[in-house]
């Protein structure tokens, strides 16, 4: 086991290490073949990893780093159902992704670097979903937040990709802050950092400090995750290739704070509080990314805000204490989500680059029917339609928000509901605009014309999306051919998995489910069939105007703006021109120039008239002589 | 106070006086002059301090052959027009304070009444004792002093080897090399004052 | 009995500071080098002056020296003032100002 889990960590970090020491002088296909190989042998590790598991947990130390007083850091490996079918998402959606990215950035010239980025981004995400201990986790943690922002801002020349991925970096960042100061009090408190050891000593807590932990480790859960209030940065990511949006925005680094959470659940469980804070910010943030996604005319930027609600419903899920629920959410969002955005990455290169929704239409499903088909797997996903995972994965986290008790999740259950409605109706606005209809802009070029490969490699994603539902069926739908609750019976053994406590309620939340996608498809049809569609000029300016209002994202961004960034840069500009030029170098540059003038008013001294010299010869005796007088009184 | 102390006073006043009009003068030929007549009397003040020797190599020396020789050049080379610039104040202040302080504070601290000033002894060296002091006590300096007046000479020589008189000067100058000037020769003054074209200069008003 | 020393040497302070200001503040270079004469002439005053207070030759012969000096440097200066004339065609002072700067 302990080689298996070397296998998984280390052929990711060689592939980037190779990468970034020899990338620029081997042949481009043996870089390709490298990266998407050592994804490749990742993932053959962990599923090999996760069939031979015998069952339960096991801590194992890979290596030791260093320790100093009560912190001690090592490369401390925990293997348990959760990390193992986390590690096997992981690296069999990355794969998918880094083959798929070989046709992608088929006419990049910096492939080294994406492809080092990539490799490197699944080291760390690994590093996080296996990591036992915290410090080991941070890296992983970090990793992923400079990789991402390295990714974000590959096509740095254009200076706002370079920005969002700056954005990207410091508002995960802040999260960090969080992180460190909960590892400070864990150490303080637990003395150790160990995440297993932690689960076992988690009763030692008061529930002050249980609170202020669960609240610390939630905020930087919502930087990684694209939570409120920091997930301003998650639409202006886009900026980056879409593979990379796939892998980061849909599969993994958005995951890791779910997943931290996850990890820590024993953590948040003793303190009610903290996890209301999580259902929360999970439904709050549901319900505002459904808001803004329904407002976009980027094809990318629908998917992004869409992703933000859907962590929220992992979220959610979680803050009602449900990890199957929250787990089999992340499991099928993360195939959906990558399907989507990769099927997006398709239509956006075969429409040369032109990412606005209205400028799609039937002309391009016609053109390309292959991505057709993919896309509308995605989105039945994403609408919560039966008979897809989707369906199964939101019913599952609405079923336990309903079961918990209380009212505040009553009221977040009802926000959770609007919700679904509302992503159901935006997905079909997407489909209706993408590919129905004319487009409200012309298209007037050739629909290019992609490598084969690029759609054949997401049908494995689109058939897990299809049928991922059978990873947890619901009571009411299990039987003995389509499985019981199979995700269920093997995370049994995670501390803070709760026996299913939904008996009651019966199937409600699916039928809710259910109602809410239909409900949702009718709205879209109505305002966007293509048969029942206005004009194109009403159209523009309805997307632009009532229907656009929230497309800042509810004003979160522009708050943000005014409230740090905006006095951050008045007082940068105040430090560096006033400070620096006006004081610092002004001290300096005035010390010389004050040297300067005294030797330009000493300058007429000496004009070469005699009897200038002799005055200054004979003034110098005389003070010396009155000198010496004054000193012989 | 006696006779002596008086002669001292009348002295002091004379030279002091003739030096101040010296200084004063425009033209360099009166300068000269006037400092004959306070070397004159400087002379006689070291007759009056006992030193017959220095009182007389004072007239043939400073008064005979330094100043005669400043008449020499003067003439040689001729007068300058002043310009008007000159006539300013403004130069003078600088070292006129300087004299006045230098003076001032000089002559106070010498004529406290907490200094006792008591009046000398009068007393003469004869010619043959400062003689037989200078060889004996002081003859590497009394060679020193030769060599020094060989170079000198030599300088002097050397410096005004090739002289010309300069163009626009009387044309009994021109084309003439003239003689170096040394000390105690007698050089040919040029008839007359010449006129320089040049705008040159001659002392500021006072 | 004659005057006291102070006397003498307030004389010769008076003298060299006659001698100083003819040297700083006249333009002709004849008249710097007449007050250089001058400040010399004071040091001969001041030195007689020692010499019959201390009943010591050593002033007068020093006399006799500085005389030989003033001497000397008179002939040298006056020829450097033919030179100068002949150079800048003035015994300004202010001609001679090209090591300005």
């Amino acid at each position: 086991m302990k080689t298996l889990a070397f296998l998984t960590l280390a052929p990711p970090l060689l592939g980037g290490l190779i990468l970034i020491a020899t990338g620029r002088s081997l042949p481009r296909r043996t870089c390709e073949v490298l990266a998407c190989g050592a994804i490749l042998a990742s993932f053959a590790a962990a599923l090999t990893a996760w069939i031979t598991f015998p069952g339960g947990r096991e801590v194992l130390t890979l290596a030791k780093w260093f320790s100093a007083g009560p912190v001690t850091a090592s490369v401390d490996v925990l293997i348990d159902p959760l990390s193992l079918i986390m590690a096997v998402m992981v690296t069999f959606v990355s794969s998918i992704i880094h083959v798929h990215s070989v046709w992608y950035m088929r006419g990049e010239e910096g492939y080294v670097r994406f492809f080092c980025y990539m490799n490197l981004f699944v080291f760390s995400m690994l590093t996080i979903v296996l990591a036992d201990n915290l410090l080991f986790l941070f890296l992983g943690w970090e990793g992923v937040g400079f990789c991402s922002f390295a990714l974000i801002g590959h096509w740095y020349q254009d200076s706002f990709r370079g920005h969002a991925g700056q954005k990207a970096f410091i508002l995960t960042r802040i999260g960090d802050v969080a992180f460190v100061a909960a590892m400070a009090i864990l150490v303080t408190n637990m003395g150790t950092l160990s995440i297993s050891t932690i689960d076992e000593r988690v009763i030692t807590l008061s529930a002050n400090g249980a609170l202020v932990l669960g609240l610390l480790f939630l905020f930087a859960a919502t930087g990684k995750s694209a939570q409120l209030p920091l997930l301003v940065w998650l639409p202006d990511a886009m900026a980056g290739p879409t593979p990379v949006s796939a892998l980061i925005h849909a599969a993994t680094m958005v995951t890791a704070g779910v997943y931290l959470l996850m990890r820590l659940f024993p953590l948040l469980a003793i303190s009610p509080d903290t996890m209301l804070a999580v259902a929360v910010v999970g439904g709050l943030t549901a319900f505002w990314g459904c808001l803004a996604a329904m407002s976009q005319r980027d094809i990318k930027r629908i998917l992004a805000w869409s992703t933000i609600s859907q962590v929220g419903y992992m979220l959610l899920a979680l803050g009602a204490g449900d990890i199957t629920g929250s787990m089999f959410h992340l499991l099928c969002h993360a195939f959906f989500k990558s399907l989507l955005f990769l099927a997006a990455g398709c239509v956006i290169q075969v429409l040369h680059e032109e990412q606005d929704v209205l400028g799609m239409g039937g002309f391009l499903r016609k053109a390309r029917p292959e991505i057709f088909w993919l896309f509308l797997i995605g989105a039945l996903d994403l609408a919560s339609i039966p008979p897809t995972a989707g369906f199964f994965s939101k019913g599952r986290v609405l079923e336990s928000v309903l079961a918990h008790p209380g009212l505040a999740y009553r009221l977040l259950f009802i926000l959770a509901a609007a919700g679904a409605v509302i992503t159901s109706f935006y997905t079909f606005r997407l489909m209706f605009l993408a590919f129905a209809g004319e487009p409200a802009k012309p298209f007037t070029h050739h629909a290019a014309v992609l490598p084969a490969g690029m759609a054949r490699v997401l049908w494995p994603l689109a058939v897990l999306a299809l049928i991922a539902g059978a990873l947890n069926l619901p009571a009411w739908a299990q039987s003995a051919w389509t499985g019981n609750g199979w995700l269920e019976h093997a995370l049994a053994t995670v501390p803070g998995v709760a026996p299913p406590e939904h008996g009651s309620h019966g199937n409600t939340a699916e039928l809710i489910d259910l109602g809410a996608g239909i409900f949702g498809f009718a709205l879209a049809w109505l305002l966007y069939a293509p048969s029942r569609r206005p004009g194109v000029q009403a159209l523009v300016s309805r997307e632009d105007g009532p229907l656009g209002m929230f497309r800042g994202g509810l004003g979160l961004d522009a708050l943000y703006r005014m409230v740090f960034a905006k006095p951050y840069q008045a007082l940068s500009g105040v430090l560096w021109k006033g400070v620096d030029w006006g004081m610092v170098d002004g001290a300096v540059m005035g010390a010389g120039s004050a040297f300067a003038w005294a030797s330009r008013m000493v300058r007429p001294l000496a004009n070469g008239k005699l009897t200038v010299y002799l005055t200054m010869l004979v003034a110098g005796l005389a003070v010396l002589a009155a000198v010496l007088a004054g000193g012989m009184r | 106070m006696s006779v002596t102390q008086l002669i001292f006073y009348t002295l002091a006043g004379v030279i002091a006086l003739s030096t101040g009009l010296a200084v004063f003068q425009r033209q360099p030929v009166h300068a000269v002059v006037y400092l004959v007549v306070s070397f004159f009397a400087t002379a006689v003040l070291f007759g009056l301090f006992g030193a017959p020797l220095p009182a007389v190599l004072q007239i043939m020396v400073p008064a005979g052959a330094v100043m005669v020789l400043f008449l020499f050049i003067i003439m040689l080379l001729g007068r300058e027009e002043p310009k008007p610039r000159d006539l300013s104040t403004l130069r003078w202040i600088g070292p006129a304070v300087l004299a006045a302080v230098a003076g001032a504070a000089g002559t106070t601290l010498l004529l406290l009444p907490a200094h006792e000033a008591t009046p000398m002894a009068m007393a003469k060296a004869s010619a043959r004792e400062l003689g037989h002091y200078v060889y004996q006590n002081y003859w590497p300096a009394v060679e020193a002093v030769s060599v020094l007046f060989f170079v000198a000479l030599a300088g002097a020589m050397f410096l005004v080897r090739d002289f010309k008189a300069r163009p626009g000067a009387s044309s009994d100058t021109q084309g003439e090399a003239q003689p170096g000037s040394q000390p105690g020769s007698q050089g040919d003054a040029p008839s007359g004052t010449q006129t320089s074209p040049r705008a040159g200069q001659e002392e500021a008003a006072q | 009995m004659t005057a006291p020393l102070e006397h003498v040497l307030a004389l010769a302070l008076v003298l060299f500071a006659m001698g100083a200001f003819c040297a700083l503040a006249r333009r002709n270079l004849i008249m710097i080098l007449l007050g250089v004469e001058i400040m010399l002439n004071a040091c001969s005053i001041a030195l007689v002056g020692a010499s019959l207070k201390w009943q010591s030759l050593d002033g007068q012969a020093f006399t006799l020296f500085l005389m030989a000096l003033t001497a000397a440097e008179a002939s040298v200066g006056l020829a450097l003032f033919v030179h100068a004339r002949k150079r800048a065609g003035t015994l300004d002072s202010g001609g001679f100002s090209s090591m300005k700067g």
